[in-house]
């Protein structure tokens, strides 16, 4: 007791917390006790002086605060809450007592018999306009306690409750208070007979909305716009009685908002339909619906248009809701929807006019209300639009009436989505009509997109179709195919669109009708050089095929006519004089078979793996009986082939089991090494076994040293369990990589060697130890430093080291930065180092060979890893002016890395790389520049004003990209075009003062860019003109 | 919102896809070199500035009174637009003969080519003789340098225009 009233003196004295937490900690341990606390603050809770008996509810309050629940008894309990209430009288008091009593109503000793008394205190003395706003927010928090746990005794007071509480309540203006106010009132509105007090709770309810609050900065409670929203919608939906009152209200706000009142409006109106009853909805329908109908016709803007359209939706919904059981079902439909389908359907007569759009829009959304409403409507507009369709004496509007018919037909379809398997559906009763007037719909080339349209939507309608019907449609559509060669230009993708579609439906539709005609019209020699129109159309056939053709069994007849067709071009009975057309065609065909193995691959499909036994060979035997035996220089000898063929057996190994992959591999080993070719090809052309099939061997062609590029594809997929069929893996590396200096006399051997080495190096690098340790010494100085060499040799060299160094960074391997310090070593070097720098680029950046699809070891956070490591030092390098070579070099690795990693890496370094990178656009190589300045476009993405890494430099910036812009200083196009886009993005990015003194020059400066003579150059100057208009209102 | 609507319900056109005539042009023989094709740094042809290109740049303002572009309610084409050396006559067809806006339809034009077009055109832009009440003096509005100028000082007529011409970078992009 001593200590008690000791510290409440000093407490009295020095206000601290100190004292506060030590009586609670005392009460804790039970050397005192609240009551305790009150006989010690005696004196001064009734002193005269008006301060001191603040402070000492103050104290008491505080304490209760810290004290633990269970030392409060029920008894004390009583004692305070009367206590409390008394001080509420005494102005003075009146804050730390509210504190008191939000602190003791939310204990569980407080119960019942406590409530009444404090609840009428509150009402009685409080006066909530006399209260600062974190006060009136302990009242409502007070109320709030008892509504959530003692609910029934107010529900007992009801009306003296209710009217008391209104009082309290009117006028509260802070938007934290109003969230508590608003689950209030939603209580009361929802539990409480309120018959009598309807509009007085209206009144502190509706005089809310729309709610226009906006947050301001900084604001400490972070209340938001849409929280205040959606709790004051829970009131206003929580009683029909409202129903009569707020609706005109809603309509007021409705016509007079602005987009967003509109929207919040509509989407309570929504909300409170279901709730404010049908009754209701109907006596108001006419008044609601020339409301919306603005909004629908004369929409300010598509989002409230949508929510316009859903809200009608609703309002339709509640005003039938009664009779959608189906019972009703052949009842007339009388009311408002009856009205609004006449009304729509008499607008749907000018098919070709903007409202017919939003007409149609209204029945579409009929469509999904209830099912009656919904059949109604499409008993109404099918039969109504099929008529305007027939018009004898108005074909013209045609292709809009299809238009229309297309998005109800679509609408009808989502609609039967949602319902449950086995429904009927809407559409059947209309689809023998709707397939006839397609069917000539689609005879007319104007009208046939919007045909196609309605066609989609009816074959992707569930249990709408019969099988016959669909062969109908996809022989109407082959008639097109067949009669207007030329429109497919036009209409090929909506018609590849729907037959892809029937493909998943029955394919044997396609299979026989439309494949063969598709793959006839593919002729079987090349077109000419100048016949640029055949050509297009060939691509657009095999567009069309590669898309039709993924499911399996259409698949295999793809290959098979597709693998014939190229035997054909590839080995012609008599050679064109030009060989590049038909060199081309042959790529064409194998690109498209690449594509679409690699679709179908992505999508799981499991039949890829079986063109093992079947494409591959073929493959195979197709490049090597071209190299080695056939007696003409055959097109398949054409690089550009053998790396799409090459592509193609990557995608096919890569999706075999391991095992396969194993006996599939001894084989290619066998074929290469030891020239057993068999196993590996099969076709038709007769390979004369005598034959020396060396591809690695000393006397060989070109086109024979083109095959290792097969080889490397197959290799490439290979999982990381699948061990080498050699006697030692790293003497096999050496051999290859030895190989790609000496004997490769062209980038796709090359290429194809070190891209497998490093696959290799990749998975397999225990295998490969010897090598990749014997590199670092021997083949670093032999091939690389060694300046006897051929500086092309040097080169290659140098690029074969960068592919194994991206094998081992990636999987993040011990000797991987062993690799990279050596290419800062030749920085000095002049005739390598650019080769070098740029490989920083290329280990970091991306690619389709080291890939989880072709089972490489990827360490996650790689790229991360080794930016963070290096960037620092090549940002050292590229500052340190000593030594201009090694400078320029630093600042080529940087552009080339920078440019390839992602951005997070970077980014938050960007006001130091800034003034490099703008050193960089100097360099005089224009790949480089290109790259620069992509690296600042991709900076500038999802940037703003506020937060602009470039600010401080945009002058420079802006100088720099002008100069890159203009023809006479900048020959190349892509150049051009970047700087055009990043000055186009300038304004968006900086803050219009730093920019708005460059405006009158930018702006000339890029008059001349307009003038450019590249359309693409001259597109991007209006762009970036046209944003720099804008700059500054 | 504009207190009068002088066409509240105007005829919407289909239009054509963007500028795919030009596509068919193409002149490599490869498939995959499609898509570089039009960035050719070696090819030092001129592409002058054509009909396409100048309705390229106009198709898709929007109406100041509906939510179209005036391709769709065909207020400007592509044959109502020609060019002789370095002056460009561009006609327009107001929906109606007794539009209000089309002084503003005429000047969201204007505005949309003084800054798209190099400096050494000139433009002249009229409604299509006969398509509307007061076409002389639309013609004249539209035409005087000086009277161009004074509208453009009004902030008001700006942000409407500037609200028209919004769009108009979608151009020449097929999607």
């Amino acid at each position: 007791m001593e200590s008690t009233e000791r510290l409440v003196r000093t407490w009295m004295a020095s206000g601290r917390d100190e004292e506060v937490r030590e009586t609670a900690s005392e009460i804790a341990n039970g050397k005192t006790t609240l009551l305790n606390v009150v006989k010690a603050l005696g004196e001064y809770l009734t002193s005269e002086e008006d301060g001191v008996r603040t402070k000492g509810v103050e104290f008491l309050s505080s304490v209760l605060k810290l004290c633990p629940p269970e030392k409060l008894n029920r008894q004390s309990a009583r004692v305070l809450a009367k206590f409390y209430c008394s001080k509420l009288e005494d102005f003075d008091t009146i804050i730390p007592a509210l504190k008191g009593l939000d602190t003791l109503t939310a204990l569980p000793s407080f119960t019942e018999e406590d409530v009444l008394d404090t609840v009428n205190a509150i009402f009685k003395h409080v006066r909530m306009k006399a209260l600062a706003q974190n006060n009136r927010f302990l009242v409502f928090t007070i109320i709030d306690t008892l509504m959530a746990r003692h609910r029934d005794v107010m529900k007992n007071m009801n009306d003296s409750f209710i009217s008391q509480y209104v009082v309290l309540a009117e006028g509260e203006k802070d938007p934290r208070n109003l969230l508590v106010a608003f689950a209030i009132a939603r209580v009361v509105l929802i539990e409480f007979d309120i018959a009598d007090f309807v509009e007085s709770l209206h009144d502190i309810v509706f005089c809310y909305f729309p709610i226009m609050f906006r947050p301001p900065p900084n604001d400490p409670y972070g209340i938001t716009t849409e929280e205040l929203r959606l709790a004051l919608r829970r009131c206003l939906c929580a009683t029909p009685l409202f129903g009569p009152l707020t609706l005109p209200g809603f309509l007021e706000k409705l016509i007079a908002g602005s987009p967003a009142v509109k929207q919040d409006t509509l989407e309570t109106m929504s909300e409170c339909f279901p709730v404010y009853g049908s009754a209701l909805a109907q006596s108001n329908a006419r008044k609601l619906w020339n409301a919306l109908k603005l909004e629908i016709f004369q929409p300010t803007d598509p989002v409230t248009e949508a929510k316009a359209l859903t809200t009608t939706q609703d309002l339709v919904k509640t005003i039938y809701s009664d009779n959608s059981d189906g019972q009703a079902e052949d009842q007339e439909i009388e009311g408002l929807a009856k009205d609004v389908c006449e009304e729509c359907i008499t607008i749907l007569r000018e098919p070709d006019k903007s409202q017919a759009k939003s007409a149609i829009k209204v029945l579409c959304a009929f469509t999904s209300t209830t099912p009656a409403i919904s059949r109604y409507t499409l008993s109404q507009t099918v039969p109504h639009l099929i008529g305007l369709f027939t018009r004898p004496d108005d074909t013209s509007s045609r292709p809009s009436v299809l238009l229309l018919l297309s998005d109800l037909i679509s609408a009808a379809r989502d609609d039967c989505m949602e319902k449950a398997e086995g429904s009927e559906v809407a559409l059947t009763p209309y689809k023998d009509e709707l397939l006839g007037i397609l069917s000539s719909g689609l005879k007319t080339p104007s009208s046939r997109q919007p045909t196609l349209a309605c066609l989609l939507g009816l074959v992707s309608t569930k249990n709408l179709l019969s099988v016959e019907e669909i062969g109908f449609i996809v022989h109407n559509i082959n008639e097109i195919l067949e009669s207007d060669p030329q429109d497919i230009d036009d209409s090929s993708s909506p018609i590849i669109k729907l037959l892809s579609s029937i493909t998943a439906l029955s394919p044997h539709h396609i299979r026989e009708q439309t494949l063969p005609l598709l793959f006839g019209s593919l002729p079987d020699r090349a077109p000419e050089r100048n016949a640029a129109a055949d050509r297009v159309k060939l691509w657009r056939t095999l567009s069309a095929l590669s898309t039709l053709c993924t499911e399996p069994e259409l698949f295999e007849t793809f290959v098979i006519r597709l693998l014939t067709k190229l035997d054909l071009l590839c080995f012609p009975a008599m050679a064109d004089a030009d060989k590049e057309p038909a060199a081309a065609y042959a790529h064409s065909i194998l690109t498209t078979i690449y594509q679409t193995v690699l679709a179908k691959a992505e999508d799981g499909h499991a039949d890829v793996p079986k063109y093992i036994e079947s494409l591959v060979p073929r493959l195979f035997h197709l490049f090597i009986y071209s190299a080695f035996a056939f007696d003409n220089d055959s097109v398949a000898n054409d690089p550009k082939l053998v790396a799409t063929g090459g592509h193609i057996i990557t995608v096919i190994v890569r999706s075999l089991t391991q095992q396969r992959q194993e006996s599939y591999e001894s084989d290619l080993f066998s074929a290469y090494m030891d020239g057993n070719f068999k196993n590996i090809t099969e076709g038709q052309q007769k390979i004369p076994p005598s034959i020396s099939f060396r591809p690695f061997g000393n006397s060989t062609t070109p086109a024979q040293r083109n095959i290792v590029s097969l080889f490397s594809a197959a290799i490439i997929g290979l999982r990381k369990e699948v061990k080498l069929p050699v006697s030692d893996t790293s003497v096999f590396l050496t051999d290859m990589l030895d190989w790609s200096l000496s004997k490769a006399d062209n980038d796709l051997q090359r290429t194809a060697v070190w891209q497998a080495i490093s696959s290799i190096s990749n998975k397999r690098a225990e295998d490969a130890l010897t090598f990749l340790q014997a590199n670092l010494e021997a083949f670093w100085s032999n091939k690389i430093v060694d300046h006897s060499l051929s500086s092309e040799t040097r080169e290659h060299a140098v690029k074969g080291w960068i592919w194994i160094s991206k094998a081992l960074v990636v999987s993040n391997h011990t000797m991987s930065s062993s690799y990279t310090e050596r290419l800062f070593e030749v920085f000095s070097d002049e005739s390598i180092n650019w080769v070098a720098a740029k490989g920083f680029g290329d280990i970091v950046s991306t690619n389709d060979i080291l890939t989880k699809q072709n089972h490489a070891i990827i360490k996650l956070l790689y790229a991360q890893k080794f930016v963070t490591k290096l960037l620092p030092r090549i940002v050292d390098g590229a500052k340190d002016s000593s030594k201009p070579q090694e400078q320029v070099a630093h600042l080529v690795a940087l552009t080339s890395l920078i440019s390839s990693a992602p951005k997070a890496l970077y980014s938050h370094k960007m006001s130091e790389l800034i003034p490099l990178l703008i050193r960089g656009l100097d360099l005089p190589e224009n790949a480089i520049r290109v790259k620069v300045i992509d690296t600042f476009l991709a900076v500038a993405e999802g940037g703003s004003p506020d937060k602009s890494l470039v600010s401080e430099h945009a002058p420079s910036l802006v100088n720099t990209m002008l100069k890159n812009s203009l023809l006479q200083e900048m020959p190349s196009v892509k150049v051009r075009i970047s700087a055009l886009k990043y000055l186009g993005v300038i304004p968006d990015i900086v803050r219009s003062d730093v920019l708005l003194p460059l405006k009158v020059h930018v702006i000339k400066e890029l008059d001349k860019a307009l003038d450019d003579p590249k359309r693409l150059v001259r597109k991007e100057a209006v762009d970036a003109r046209t944003s720099w208009f804008k700059l500054g209102g | 919102m504009p207190g009068e609507v002088f066409n509240p319900n105007p005829t919407i056109f289909r239009t054509e896809k963007p500028s795919s005539s030009r596509l068919a042009q193409k002149r490599s023989l490869w498939i995959d070199e499609e898509e570089n094709t039009d960035i050719d740094e070696d090819n030092d042809d001129v592409e002058a500035i054509d009909q396409d290109e100048v309705f390229d740049l106009i198709r898709y303002i929007s109406d100041p009174e509906h939510p179209n572009t005036l391709e769709e309610l065909r207020v400007v084409s592509a044959p109502q637009i020609t060019i002789s050396g370095n002056l460009i006559k561009v006609e327009f067809t107001p929906t109606v003969p007794h539009c209000g806006m089309s002084t503003v339809i005429g000047l969201s034009i204007r505005v949309r080519l003084l800054r798209s077009l190099p400096s050494r055109f000139k433009v002249d832009i009229v409604v299509k003789p006969g398509s509307h009440q007061s076409e002389h003096a639309v013609n004249k509005q539209l035409n005087d340098k000086e009277r161009v100028a004074a509208a453009l000082e009004n902030p008001l007529l700006v942000k409407t225009l500037e609200g028209s011409l919004e769009e108009t970078n979608r151009r020449g992009r097929t999607d």
